[in-house]
C-alpha cells in the first residue's frame, strides 16, 4: 500500500503552481496524493482522519497565523500525525512553523528535498 | 546558462531552436518585407508610435494595495509622490475575488488574512476613502477587479465615487480588468461564476463603457497571468488573441455597438515581462503584429487607433527569488528593458521582496527608481524599436507569429478559448510547462543564481518581508455593519432585486450595479446575487 499525503491549502488564494508541481513530484515517487485545495482548519482535519493519511501537506500562501491554527488542530486531533509546509512563507514564519515540529520548504527548495522530507516524515526511510 | 559545447542545441522558451548567429537569410520571406515598415505604420510591430517614447514616455503603473482602504490610499500616495504616473487599486483576495463579505463563514475561518494582499472594500463608502485625494480626473486609475465576477462591483464602485465628486464620466481615463486568465487560469477562486456568465459580464462592461466612458478601457486581457501559470511566450500570445476572438464575436453576436469601438476597448493588454531579454521584445512586437493582422483579416477592422495594440507590462513575479532577494533588483531592471526594447507603453516592475510578500515600502521605490533610471539615465528611449533590423530579432519575432498562430488555432479547433478553460486543456499545458521548467532547474540544466549556485548561507542581506497592518478585519467588520444600519435598507434591498431581476435578462448589468453601488448594497449581498442565478464554476484543476 502506497503512504497517503493529504495536500491543502490554508488561504483562499487559488495559485496552484506551487501544490501542484509537488504533488506530481510525490505521486512520482510512489505515494498517493489526496488533494482537497482551498480548505478550512476544520475541513483539513476532517480529511486527515476520514482519507486517513500518513502525512499532511499545507501550501501557505496567507498570514501566518492560519496556517498555525490549522497545524494546532491536526496535531491536536492526530498527535502522531507529521506535517510538512511549503509556499510563500517569509523567514520569520517559517520559524513559527518548524517550532511546531514542521519541516519547511519556501520558494527556491528543491522538489527531491521534498521527496526526501515525505520519504522520512513517512517512515520510508530512516529520520536524519 | 552556457551550454556544454557551443553547437549543443539552445532552444527560447517558446521551443524555438536558436542558432548560434543569424544573417539576413534566416528571416522569413513573409516577414523580411516588413522590416522596413516604420514603427507607427501597420501592422505596428516596430511600435505604436513613430517617435516611440520621445513622444510619450511609458506609463510607471505599480500594483499597490493593503490593509484597510486608508492604509492603501497612504500607499499609492506615497508612490504617486516618488513617480508613479498612474494609480492601481489592489482588493483584497478573500472578500473581492469571491464576492464574500468579511462576514462570511469562508472569510472568517481566515481572519487573519483579510486585507494581506489588497484592501477591503465592501461598499462605496470604502472605495471613497481609498481614493480620498487621488487624481481621478487627471490621472488614469486602475479600478482593480482583476477577477471577472468581481468587475462589475469595483468599476460601478469606482464610478460611483467619480459621479459623487463630480467628474464627468465620459472625460474619465482609466481601465478595468475582468481578466479570464486570472480568474479561471491562474488563481482560481474557490466560488465564483461560470465563464459563460463571465462573458457576458466583460461583453456588458464594453458595451457600458462604449456609451459612458469612452476613454476607459473597459476589459484588459492580461497574458501575464497565463504565461506566469506556465504557458510559454508562444502560448501567451495565443490565447491572448483567442481570448479577444471571444470578446469580439460576443460583441458582434449581440450587435449593439460598431464592433471597430468594442476592438478598441480590448486593444488594451498585458503582458508578462520575464527574463530572455530578447524572446521578451519579441514578444511584444509579435503582438502588435498579430493583433493587426487579427483585426483586418477576421473583422475587416483596419482603423490605425484600433488595429494598433497598447501593452502594458508587469515583470515576471515567479522569476524573482526568495534566496538573496538584492539579485531581484537586477532581475526587475532587466525584465523592464525587456519590456521596454520592446516599445510597450506602460509598466510594473515587481518587488524585490516578491517572494516574500506584498511589497514593502522600500521595495515599491526601488520599483520606481529602476524605471525612472532606464528612462532618465540609459538612452533607451532615444530611438524607437532599436532593436528593428536585427537578423536575430526580426527572424525570432517572425517565428513567433507563426508558432503562436499556431497555438491561437488549436484552441479554436477545440471549441475556443472558453472551453479550453472549462477542460482544463490550457491547465494542463501550463502544469506541462512548469514540470519541465522546474526539472531543468532540479537537473542542474538550468540555474538561479543564489538558488542553484552561487549560495550564501551566512545571508547578511537577509530581510523578512513586509507585514502589513493588523486590524483590516476588524474595522471592515465594524464598517459592514455600519453601513447596513446607516445605509436607506428599502433603497439597498430594491437595488438588489432590481439586479437579480437583470442578472435573469439579456439586459445589461451595468447601470443597475450603478444603482446597487449608490444605493450602498454590499460586496457580499452582490455576490449572493450571482450564486443564486448564476451557480458555480466547475473548477478542472484540483489544487
Amino acid at each position: 500500500m502506497p503512504k497517503r499525503i493529504l495536500m491543502a491549502k490554508t488561504g483562499l488564494d487559488g495559485h496552484w503552481r506551487g501544490p501542484t508541481i509537488v504533488a506530481r513530484a510525490l505521486r512520482d515517487a510512489g505515494f498517493e496524493v489526496i488533494m482537497i485545495g482551498m480548505a478550512t482548519t476544520a475541513e483539513i482535519v476532517a480529511a486527515a482522519i476520514d482519507e486517513d493519511v500518513d502525512l499532511v501537506g499545507l501550501n501557505v500562501g496567507g498570514h501566518i497565523d492560519v496556517a498555525l491554527r490549522a497545524v494546532d488542530a491536526v496535531q491536536s486531533a492526530a498527535p502522531d500525525m507529521p506535517i510538512f509546509a511549503g509556499g510563500t512563507i517569509p523567514p520569520h514564519a517559517c520559524k513559527q512553523l518548524q517550532a511546531k515540529g514542521l519541516e519547511v520548504f519556501p520558494p527556491g527548495s528543491m522538489l527531491t528535498d521534498i521527496v526526501d522530507s515525505a520519504n522520512r516524515l513517512t517512515g520510508l526511510s530512516a529520520a536524519q | 546558462m552556457r551550454p556544454k559545447d557551443p553547437q549543443d542545441t539552445v532552444q527560447a522558451c517558446s521551443d524555438i531552436p536558436l542558432k548560434t548567429y543569424y544573417t539576413a537569410e534566416d528571416i522569413p520571406s513573409s516577414h523580411a518585407q516588413r522590416t522596413n515598415i516604420a514603427p507607427g505604420e501597420a501592422p505596428y510591430h516596430r511600435g505604436f508610435h513613430p517617435s516611440g517614447y520621445r513622444s510619450k514616455p511609458w506609463r510607471i503603473f505599480q500594483l499597490s494595495g493593503f490593509g484597510k482602504p486608508e492604509d492603501e490610499n497612504e500607499r499609492i500616495k506615497f508612490l504617486l509622490k516618488n513617480g508613479e504616473t498612474g494609480f492601481i487599486m489592489e482588493h483584497d483576495r478573500n472578500t473581492a475575488d469571491h464576492c464574500y463579505n468579511v462576514d462570511h463563514p469562508e472569510v472568517l475561518a481566515r481572519r487573519e488574512d483579510v486585507g494581506l494582499t489588497g484592501a477591503v472594500m465592501q461598499s462605496v463608502r470604502d472605495t471613497a476613502i481609498c481614493l480620498d485625494g487621488l487624481p481621478m480626473d487627471t490621472s488614469f486609475g486602475h479600478a482593480g477587479g482583476a477577477v471577472v465576477q468581481h468587475a462589475p462591483f469595483a468599476l460601478a464602485a469606482y464610478w460611483a465615487v467619480a459621479k459623487k465628486r463630480g467628474y464627468d464620466l465620459s472625460k474619465l481615463a482609466g481601465t478595468g480588468q475582468s481578466d479570464f486568465n486570472l480568474t479561471y487560469l491562474g488563481c482560481v477562486t474557490k466560488q465564483q461564476i461560470p465563464t459563460d456568465a463571465g462573458l457576458r459580464f466583460n461583453g456588458d462592461i464594453i458595451e457600458f463603457c462604449t456609451e459612458h466612458l469612452p476613454r476607459w478601457v473597459p476589459v484588459s486581457i492580461a497574458g501575464y497571468n497565463g504565461a506566469d501559470t506556465g504557458l510559454t511566450p508562444d502560448q501567451e500570445l495565443g490565447s491572448l488573441f483567442a481570448n479577444a476572438v471571444e470578446y469580439l464575436d460576443e460583441i458582434q453576436l449581440r450587435g449593439r455597438i460598431p464592433l471597430e469601438v468594442a476592438a478598441r476597448g480590448c486593444g488594451g493588454v498585458s503582458f508578462r515581462a520575464s527574463i530572455k531579454i530578447f524572446e521578451e521584445a519579441c514578444k511584444m512586437r509579435a503582438a502588435r503584429l498579430m493583433w493587426s493582422d487579427l483585426l483586418k483579416q477576421r473583422y475587416n477592422i483596419k482603423d490605425e487607433r484600433v488595429a494598433n495594440l497598447r501593452i502594458h507590462c508587469v515583470t515576471a513575479g515567479s522569476k524573482m527569488a526568495y534566496q538573496q532577494p538584492m539579485n531581484n533588483l537586477v532581475r526587475g531592471a532587466l525584465m523592464a528593458v525587456s519590456a521596454v526594447l520592446g516599445g510597450v507603453q506602460s509598466l510594473g516592475v515587481s518587488g524585490y521582496d516578491e517572494a516574500l510578500s506584498i511589497p514593502s515600502e522600500h521595495a515599491h521605490q526601488m520599483s520606481v527608481r529602476i524605471q525612472q533610471i532606464l528612462m532618465e539615465e540609459t538612452g533607451l528611449t532615444d530611438v524607437t524599436d532599436p532593436l528593428g533590423g536585427s537578423y536575430y530579432v526580426e527572424t525570432l519575432t517572425a517565428q513567433l507569429v507563426e508558432k503562436s498562430w499556431a497555438f491561437f488555432e488549436e484552441i479554436q479547433t477545440r471549441g475556443g478559448y472558453l472551453a479550453c478553460l472549462d477542460s482544463g486543456w490550457l491547465h494542463a499545458k501550463a502544469e506541462e510547462n512548469q514540470h519541465k521548467e522546474f526539472m531543468q532547474t532540479e537537473s542542474g540544466e538550468a540555474n538561479i543564481v543564489g538558488v542553484t549556485m552561487a549560495h550564501d548561507d551566512s545571508s547578511p542581506f537577509e530581510i523578512d518581508g513586509f507585514i502589513g497592518t493588523d486590524d483590516a478585519f476588524d474595522v471592515a467588520l465594524e464598517r459592514l455593519k455600519e453601513v447596513k444600519r446607516t445605509r436607506h435598507e428599502k433603497g439597498a434591498k430594491n437595488a438588489l432585486k432590481d439586479l437579480e431581476r437583470v442578472c435573469r435578462s439579456s439586459d445589461n448589468i451595468m447601470p443597475i450595479m450603478m444603482d446597487c453601488l449608490e444605493a450602498e448594497a454590499t460586496l457580499g449581498e452582490v455576490g449572493d446575487v450571482y450564486r443564486e442565478v448564476f451557480g458555480d464554476w466547475r473548477t478542472p484543476i484540483q489544487c
